[in-house]
């Protein structure tokens, strides 16, 4: 087929559409103008889409929802009139006919007969005025500009249909237009001119009438210009970049999604993502009408894609999404089995009551089906009535608050095999129902709604270490967001061991496996806390970590007191800091040790009942500092509840009256509150979390005067994890303390001390080539470092004596002990290893020596400090 | 200084030492036998200066405050004495005083197993001894004491508006809302450093005060000495700081949000009523009118708006809009931090959460309700004896502002009609195990939600007994 030369003309159609934000400042309107010249340039005709100035929408609504008494709409309209008049001024526009015409047009509809009864068509009409009065003076300001372009009423292009089953309601204000694809416009308006502007959200009725699109409604107005015109693309421009790989307020580290097809840009939509209103993606996909999304603040960047499925494409989970407010209706009925239309007689009810299923799992007994959240669930009584009407037929119970965890990408059930690790983050939540879709595209699970936000990040980074979510293959994924606009982002710095590479080289000669403090490093790290926090009135440095000598000295020198959790740990810090300086906590400790603490002056934590209640004479007349479990009873956390219950340490909530009930029959005087969280943690929410929750249970014993908030500092590992950012936690806790003043801020961090501080230098003993696996053995094995055994902890390693030589082999590096799982790092990418060769294992200064163990009667690593 | 105290409960009597106020601060003095002094203050911000013809009011008002604030002092120690320096109190001061100590410490002295009764007491000067030196001591020193002997105070002629203290739960925020249906100027007012309740009183819409109030800080050191420590009746104290505030800023009216379920007692110890929230009884309410108008003010009216209603009657008031859902917080848990969650509102574990949700159940659409509170309490089977002491089913009322047992089993038994709650844990249990025990006839919801007689409502509002 020849193309027709309608067909020549209108392939080079580009849609741009802009939002309220976009169109609300006159800075705003030059990026526009220049967007459209700059295509305008590249020899394409342009069609602006634009939105409302921001929050005019909402004001219009407001309108139409005071409708029964014209004043306070006339004070609305007022505050509309003068938002507009500011912008006219703004623009410095000369001619003012165009925006008086409206604003008189918006005060005619407060007259009109039609306002106090609220009608459907009235509301219509005042809701579309905000589009048509900010086309209105975009076009004016464009060519004043020297941009000539042609303002375009779309309800002359728009037409709705109306839907069967669709009510007046939706007909007028959540109206739909059918996807057409008109040739000949594209050559009518050419003929016209080269660039348009018109109006997102509004259109026309078959009776002429003007009718709105609903939410979302510019991004899809857009795409139904983009079809009809057959456009070459249309552009949503938007405060972001595109769609990312979650929401990137929830995961920082979220990546761009550089290239979507039709279907996953659909299912990300409408399973979370709010960049792009699902109903738009569609009316390009039946026109196959490529969609980007574009940021206005940063048009160089390349955006979201979306078009047709690419061929070959590796499978790849590209996106995890949740929706909050989910509603689940689990109707269960015996005398479902094998009966001929049950399943339609109760989905007649919820179509009936106007409600739309979204998921559904069956069993023989029983069907489960999820409601979206809508303004109706909330405001009417509509679940109610279909409750009771589904109650003839069923028994039916109503599950909420969930949310809806969505895993996106094509072909999802080849990957299951890499989500065992993923699934396993499910094992310890309700998890409500389940669903997967034949076109293969998405794995939901819906879980409480408390628990989504903390269970995304998690699953975003199981995802990404089990590489189902292939973030590497940069024809999908872009940048993170928190590279795109993380500003305060800097270059990582440079570790202190490059720069004495030398002197570590000299230390490994003499011996190996060796582990090397760098004092400075650890100054450096306490100053650095005490800095930046500052509201905290006495710090404790955790010695399990690291308890050389050496360091216990320099981290008391500088100012830190030591938490110890065993006599042995006492004697040692009491040999670097007085006794008032330390603290001990241990767990499950005997009785003699408690006594031995307070005999040297330590203060003391207890967390659990049993002392009190058998040896309270213990603690007669003195102080001590009580660590709970905030996780049991809290109930706003099932992971953390049932974490809680399943931790040894700390006393539960509800036994907290008897141990003040035992403290007081002693003679024992809680001074203090105190809990741990975990490690490794980076979120600074938890800390605050914590020491909101001690200091609401602190005010209500009147003897509590400081609050202990433990440690878990986290200490990024790979480039890819956020750091913690110390500058905002700060301000987070100093929040706090401004509010309970009363009380004694302590935090014990460990590891976030010496980690840094700490390098395990090995010698290559051999190396080994098992088909495609290669293997670098060294002489430092897990007994002298068992965090990655342990932990599947990752730490940097690198070939010191080639660190700057090209890493072009994939190898697993293993130490000597007969245990399958003495794997320092697998999947490394190294130079090529040679025997003799000084390995260098990063971030060890916590919890290696340490932990460090002399399983197979090989001596682990000795300690130098620099 | 903090090496001169003593634990207050080695204390022989404890003082008012004296009051004072300047530019915007008022100073609340007491002490422990020869102890530090114990300053509290109350800040009053962007105060206007005082005009002369409220200066005797504002000072009668003050001397409550400081009589009433002492409260939260006295019962760290409780000693056998009580001395007012200055000017002798007149018969109905003491006596008010008396009751508001006894009743409001009732919940304080029943926890602590300390019997009140005959230990509080404070001196009066006699009814007959119209004692002339006396009476020219008071007229310098504290004009508004004059009005105990019989001569009423004036009228301020106070500007016709009302100041509605926010609390940051439901009640208020229904009050708020049913004044601007009548169009009632007013202003937003709240003691304290609250966030939450500045997200409230913010979303209103309306003027805001919020005033300041800094205990002494030796208090706290007292409560680390062993002090006695326990529920006060804050809403005394509040409602005395109001009272300064509304002469000192000028409003003819204070309207608190008080039902007629605070009136009821929580238990009986002892021969003694013991009513968790007795300032916010009627019995306050009708004590602190009547001396405001003998003592303070003739024109200032003190009244609760809700006090017609039960807490039903105001959970369905508070139904009817959503303009609080994702501000507002009843829970007893003192959330000094805003959060965005709705567990940074509702800890879910209190009697109060457990019954303001029960008592919107009946009222508000169900996704909405697990919208607000972020969970489904009625579905959490550990909860269980929680909610039953709400019923006063195998436990007593709990120590909190909650409603009746009566309206709580009356919002259960309309939920267990409901298909959409009859199968959560906890309605299930309350139908097949509590409901047969209880008589069908006290369990209708409409008789709970009419308003009652027994209220000090101003006629200008009396149309909103109809609107709840």
């Amino acid at each position: 087929m020849s193309p027709t030369p309608a067909a020549a003309s209108a392939a080079n159609w580009i849609v741009l559409k802009f939002g309220g934000t976009s169109v609300s400042t006159r800075a705003r309107w030059d990026k526009i103008a220049a967007i459209a010249s700059d295509w305008r340039g590249r020899g394409r005709r342009v069609l602006i889409v634009v939105s409302a100035l921001s929050g005019i929408t909402d004001q219009l609504k407001a309108i139409c929802e005071a409708s029964a008494d014209r004043a306070p709409c006339a004070a609305i309209a007022q505050a509309i009139a003068a938002r507009h008049q500011a912008m006219f001024a703004e623009l410095e526009l000369g001619r003012r006919n165009g925006i008086d015409g409206w604003l008189q047009r918006l005060d005619q509809l407060l007259d009109d007969p039609r306002r106090a009864p609220r009608d459907l068509s009235w509301q219509a009409e005042i809701l579309a005025l905000g589009e048509l009065m900010s086309s209105t003076l975009g076009v004016a300001y464009l060519n004043a500009g020297g941009l000539t372009a042609r303002w375009l009423d779309a309800r002359e292009h728009l037409s709705a249909q109306a839907l069967p089953n669709q009510n007046a309601w939706s007909r007028y204000l959540s109206a739909s237009v059918p996807v057409l694809v008109d040739a000949a416009l594209g050559a009518r308006l050419a003929a016209l001119g080269e660039v348009f502007i018109t109006q997102g959200f509004i259109a026309s009725n078959m009776d002429g009438e003007t009718v709105v699109l609903g939410r979302g409604g510019s991004d899809t107005s857009a795409s139904y210009f983009g079809a009809l015109l057959k456009a070459e693309k249309v552009e949503i421009w938007t405060d972001v970049a595109g769609m990312f790989s979650a929401n990137p307020h929830q995961v920082p580290n979220a990546r761009l999604l550089a290239r979507l097809d039709y279907e996953e840009a659909q299912e990300i939509a409408t399973t979370g993502a709010k960049v792009l209103h699902p109903r738009c993606i569609n009316p390009l996909r039946e026109a196959r009408v490529p969609l980007a999304i574009k940021d206005t603040n940063y048009p160089h960047l390349a955006g979201t894609q979306i078009a047709g499925t690419v061929a070959d494409a590796a499978p790849s989970i590209k996106a995890v999404s949740s929706r909050r407010g989910i509603v689940l209706i689990a109707m269960e009925s015996i005398g479902m089995w094998q009966q001929v239309g049950f399943l339609a007689d109760v989905f007649e009810h919820f179509k009936r009551h106007g409600l739309s299923i979204d998921l559904i799992g069956s069993a023989e007994t029983n069907v489960t089906v999820s409601l979206d959240p809508g303004e109706n669930l909330v405001d009417t009584d509509v679940l109610s009535a279909l409750c009771a009407d589904l109650a003839k037929v069923c028994r039916v119970k109503v599950i909420a608050p969930c949310a809806a965890i969505t895993l996106v990408g094509r072909g999802m059930r080849g990957m299951l095999h890499k989500l065992s690790g993923v699934l396993a983050e499910f094992g310890s939540l309700r998890v409500h129902l389940i669903s997967q879709s034949s076109n293969n595209l998405n794995l939901t699970f819906v879980v409480d709604e408390d628990v989504a936000a903390d269970l995304v990040p998690r699953l975003h980074a199981l995802l990404t270490k089990a590489e189902a979510m292939r973030v590497e293959d940069a024809a999908v994924f872009g940048p993170s967001w928190r590279e795109l606009y993380t500003l305060r982002q800097t270059a990582a710095p440079v570790p202190w061991w490059r720069e004495r590479r030398a002197v570590l080289l000299d230390l490994a000669r003499e011996h190996t496996p060796r582990y090397v403090y760098d004092l400075s490093c650890v100054r450096a790290q306490a100053q650095a806390l005490r800095a930046a926090i500052a509201c905290v009135d006495r710090w404790f440095y955790a010695i399990k970590a690291n308890a050389h000598p050496a360091i216990l000295r320099e981290i008391a020198a500088q100012g830190f007191g030591l938490e110890c959790v065993s006599p042995g740990e006492l004697a040692r810090a009491g040999e670097a800091a007085p006794e008032s300086a330390l603290l001990f906590t241990p767990n499950f400790a005997p009785r003699e040790e408690y006594a031995a603490a307070f005999a040297r002056g330590a203060n003391v934590t207890v967390d659990n009942l049993h002392p009190l209640a058998y040896w309270g004479h213990v603690f007669s007349g003195r102080d001590l500092i009580l660590r709970l479990d905030l996780g049991t009873g809290r109930g706003h956390h099932d992971k953390v509840k049932t974490g809680g219950a399943q931790s040894k340490f700390g006393l539960a909530l509800d036994e907290l009256a008897e141990f003040r009930r035992l403290a007081a029959a002693h003679g024992a005087r809680i001074v203090g509150l105190h809990a741990h969280l975990g490690s490794g943690i980076l979120d600074i929410a938890h800390w605050k979390d914590v020491y909101v929750q001690l200091a609401s249970l602190g005010e209500r014993i009147g003897s509590v005067r400081l609050l202990n908030i433990g440690g878990g500092l986290g200490v990024p590992a790979r480039g890819d994890e956020t750091p913690l950012d110390l500058s905002a936690l700060g301000p987070v806790l100093a929040e706090v303390k401004t509010a309970y003043p009363q009380f004694e801020l302590w935090a014990e961090p460990g590891r976030y001390l010496v980690a840094d501080a700490g390098v395990l230098l090995a010698r290559v003993t051999q190396v080994k080539r098992k088909g495609e696996v290669r293997y670098v053995g060294c002489d430092a094995g897990m007994n002298s470092l068992i965090r990655p055994a342990l932990y599947e902890a990752w730490h940097e390693i690198v070939n010191l004596t080639r660190l700057d030589e090209s890493t072009s082999e994939l190898v697993q590096i293993v130490g000597p002990i007969c245990e399958s799982g003495d794997v320092l790092g697998s999947n490394r990418r190294l130079p090529p290893a040679q025997e003799g060769d000084v390995l260098l294992i990063a971030q060890t200064g916590a919890y290696g020596a340490a932990m460090a163990s002399h399983y197979n009667l090989r001596d682990p690593a000795d300690e130098v400090v620099l | 200084m903090a090496s001169t105290l003593a634990n207050p409960r080695q204390a022989q009597s404890f003082r008012f030492v004296r009051c004072g106020y300047a530019t915007g601060e008022a100073e609340l003095v007491y002490a422990f036998d020869d102890g530090p002094d114990l300053i509290e203050r109350i800040g009053f911000p962007d105060a206007p200066t005082l005009p002369e013809e409220r200066k005797p009011a504002f000072s009668a008002a003050l001397r409550l405050l400081h009589l009433i604030a002492g409260v939260s002092y006295y019962k760290a120690g409780v000693p056998p004495r009580i001395v007012v320096e200055g000017v002798p109190l007149d018969v109905a001061t003491a006596e008010f005083l008396d009751q508001i100590y006894l009743h409001g410490l009732a919940e304080f002295a029943y926890q602590n197993k300390l019997d009140l009764r005959g230990r509080i007491s404070f001196a009066r000067h006699s009814r007959e001894g119209g004692n002339p030196v006396l009476h020219s001591e008071k007229k310098e020193l504290d004009p508004g004491l004059r009005r105990g002997d019989g001569q009423k105070p004036e009228v301020l002629w106070l500007p016709r508006r009302t100041l509605v203290p926010i609390g940051g739960g439901k009640d208020s925020l229904v009050s708020v809302e049913m004044l601007k249906s009548i169009r009632e100027p007013m202003t937003a007012v709240w003691v304290g450093d609250s966030a939450l309740i500045a997200a409230c009183a913010q979303r209103t819409g309306l003027p805001m005060l919020n005033l300041k109030r800094r205990l002494a800080p030796e208090l706290f050191e007292y409560n680390r000495l062993g002090a006695w420590n326990g529920h006060i009746p804050v809403t005394a104290i509040n409602s005395a700081i109001l009272l300064c505030a509304a002469i000192l800023y000028g409003y003819d009216a204070i309207a608190f949000s008080n039902e007629a379920s605070a009136s009821a007692a929580t238990l009986e110890y002892d021969g003694q009523p013991v009513n968790h929230q007795w300032s916010k009884s009627l019995d306050f309410e009708r004590g602190l009118r009547e001396y405001t108008k003998s003592h303070i003010a003739a024109d200032m009216d003190y009244f609760s708006l809700l006090r017609p209603w039960s807490e039903l009657a105001v959970t369905r008031a508070f139904a009817r809009q959503t303009r609080y859902d994702d501000v507002f917080s009843s829970c007893n848990r003192n959330f000094r931090i805003r959060g965005e969650r709705p567990a940074d509102r509702w800890c879910g574990q209190c009697p109060k959460c457990h019954f303001v949700f029960l008592a919107l159940a009946p009222f508000v659409a169900k996704p909405r309700l697990l919208g607000i509170f972020g969970r489904n309490l009625l579905d959490d089977a550990t909860l269980a004896s929680g909610f039953d002491a709400l019923l006063e089913y195998r436990e007593h009322k709990p120590f909190e502002c909650v409603g009746e047992g009566g309206e709580s089993r009356a919002a259960m038994y309309t939920l267990s009609q409901r298909p959409e709650w009859r199968e959560d844990a906890l309605i299930a249990r309350f139908a097949e195990e509590i409901l047969p025990q209880l008589n069908p006839a006290g369990l209708a919801l409409e008789p709970l939600l009419a308003p009652s007689p027994e209220h000090f409502l101003p006629p200008r509002l009396q149309g909103l007994l109809d609107a709840a």
